[in-house]
């Protein structure tokens, strides 16, 4: 009786208006204008593969996907390890273990531009805290052009990311140790296993699902990384330190290619997509 | 876990690491009490007087009033559109009974494919929908964007939460004779607190920082979102380090202190967001 007609679509209508105006229609306008020449006024005319074509010959959009995949890959290697160590000495809930979890997550509350304010003055080469201390302790040698440099910014630009995640990820693993049952470790115990044996066989096996998480929203987001490289070089020098994002930023709104830009964006997309569609599997299962 | 060397070298190495997290904000807070030649030929140095003129300075370039109130009004009206349209939504999907079954699970699988769309694909179209509603360059350019995003991701926790609940509380509510409004309002909102907890965390924490679509519709200062003002340091204070500083910890401090009241809350439903889902 209340699931009559006018109500179920009454209660639907504004949600499905709102996500399906701004994002299915959006979503599909750009893969459409992808494949034509629009700059943005004026007439759209079909070019095919045309705009997917020039990407594989633009040196500064493979160069901007290069930097992408180095940025995901030092965060991944720092985030991976170093969250999941926090979560694990955090499960073993020692005095203060609540304040150390606190601390940790601060990071990645703060916006992003105010987490690449704060980082310029470490990483800048000149006036920043880290040539300076390698200075001041005689290793002048590894004074690096940590950001504006030609080829240091994205490394840079994935610690920062690993620097502001690691907590939040930690917590995420740390969910997942909290489900692994004391029995199974104290049975194990009984049974003569040494801690690394039951880290190898009995916890990892168990957070299995926390891992895929971690990667997938660890990739995601580095994949989308877009403030931190805007604020600390704005792409530079020359595009050299352009991300996959921030170069469709770049093209799109800068030199209004809008209908390359698209394509840089429907590239992009489909990286994401393939990551969250793991995702996806992972946490929905069906309704009945 | 027994308390051998290793538990010990182990939270130590955890403490160092901590120490590392924090210490970008300690230096940040530490160089805004410094002068701007100290920052540039000492900056290592700890500040020689610690004074407050970097913050004096750093007020008179910054609108911090309007900021505020302008993300403000972004973040809330944002939130109480997005919780009521998507629980409305959600309600549809996982307690009315639809004739043909599959257009729910149809509804429910549209919806969780926006939670894979990044941004950025966004930014052109929304642009020139913000033209045709003559909202560019207001708030409502972010508000009605902003909307939109949360409803993927909230879709997904309302039904994964209501899935979960038996329905004999509503359908006793019904045979007492409760109508639809009353029925969502009285018994099927308070049951539903912890995850309109979780949700308003994510999508606050989200919407409050967010920067892509502000740094693309807004262009009057006077709409200045807090991300936005920030991205504009270096140009409003050229080579004023010092200021720049200063305004970056006024900006930080609020954040940081609602941080502190409620890390508890917030820890976990960031978390909860990402894990249960």
């Amino acid at each position: 009786m209340l699931s009559n007609k006018k109500n179920i679509i009454l209660f639907s209508i504004p949600s499905f208006l709102f996500y399906t105006v701004f994002i299915i229609v959006s979503t599909f306008s750009t893969i459409k204008y992808s494949f034509t020449d629009f700059s943005g006024i004026g007439k759209a005319n079909f070019v095919g593969m045309e705009n997917y074509k020039r990407l594989l010959t633009d040196e500064i959009f493979i160069k901007s996907c290069s930097n992408t995949i180095i940025i995901l890959m030092v965060s991944f290697l720092l985030i991976l390890p170093i969250s999941f160590f926090l979560a694990y000495v955090l499960d073993w809930n020692f005095k203060g273990s609540s304040a150390v979890k606190a601390l940790n997550f601060t990071p990645y509350i703060i916006a992003p531009v105010i987490v690449a304010t704060i980082w310029v003055f470490l990483l800048d080469p000149t006036m920043g805290v880290i040539n300076n201390a390698l200075r001041i302790v005689g290793l002048e040698k590894l004074q690096q052009e940590w950001i504006g440099g030609n080829t240091k910014t994205p490394y840079s630009i994935g610690v920062v990311y690993a620097w502001q995640s690691i907590g939040y990820y930690a917590t995420i693993f740390l969910a997942g140790l909290k489900t692994v049952p004391t029995e199974i470790y104290e049975a194990s115990s009984i049974e003569g296993a040494n801690a690394w044996q039951k880290l190898r066989y009995i916890t990892l096996p168990m957070i299995k699902d926390s891992i895929v998480i971690v990667i997938v929203l660890a990739v995601n987001g580095a994949l989308k990384i877009f403030e931190l490289v805007y604020q600390m070089t704005n792409g530079g020098p020359n595009h050299k330190s352009e991300t996959a994002v921030t170069y469709m930023y770049y093209i799109m709104f800068k030199s209004g290619k809008y209908s390359y830009g698209s394509a840089m964006a429907v590239v992009v997309l489909v990286a994401c997509m393939i990551f969250t569609l793991i995702y996806i599997r992972n946490v929905k299962d069906n309704l009945e | 876990m027994k308390k051998s060397k290793v538990y010990y070298v182990l939270l130590f190495i955890v403490i160092l690491v901590t120490l590392l997290m924090i210490f970008p904000f300690v230096w940040t807070i530490v160089m805004s009490f410094k002068t701007d030649n100290d920052i540039i030929n000492a900056p290592l140095a700890l500040p020689k007087v610690w004074n407050f003129d970097n913050y004096v300075r750093a007020l008179k370039t910054l609108n911090i009033f309007a900021m505020y109130k302008n993300t403000f009004i972004v973040v809330v009206t944002t939130q109480i559109v997005s919780l009521v349209i998507t629980f409305m939504s959600s309600f549809a999907i996982c307690r009315m009974k639809f004739q043909n079954r599959k257009i729910k699970n149809l509804l429910y699988t549209y919806y969780l494919l926006g939670i894979s769309v990044p941004v950025y694909i966004l930014l052109f179209p929304i642009y020139r929908i913000n033209i045709r509603l003559g909202v560019l360059d207001t708030l409502w350019s972010l508000i009605l964007p902003y909307i939109a995003i949360t409803i993927p991701f909230n879709t997904l926790l309302f039904v994964g939460f209501m899935k979960g609940f038996p329905k004999e509380l509503e359908e006793a509510a019904i045979i007492d004779g409760c109508d639809l409004i009353h029925l969502c309002i009285r018994v099927v909102v308070p049951i539903l607190k912890p995850v309109i907890a979780t949700v308003t965390i994510f999508n606050v924490i989200y919407n409050w920082n967010e920067f892509p679509f502000a740094v693309t519709y807004i262009s009057s200062s006077a709409n200045y979102t807090i991300s936005l003002a920030t991205s504009m340091f270096k140009g409003a204070y050229s080579r004023d380090y010092s200021a720049m500083i200063a305004a970056a910890v006024l900006i930080m401090i609020p954040q940081l202190i609602f941080y502190a009241l409620l890390q508890k809350q917030i820890i976990a439903g960031m978390t909860e967001g990402a894990v249960k889902a």
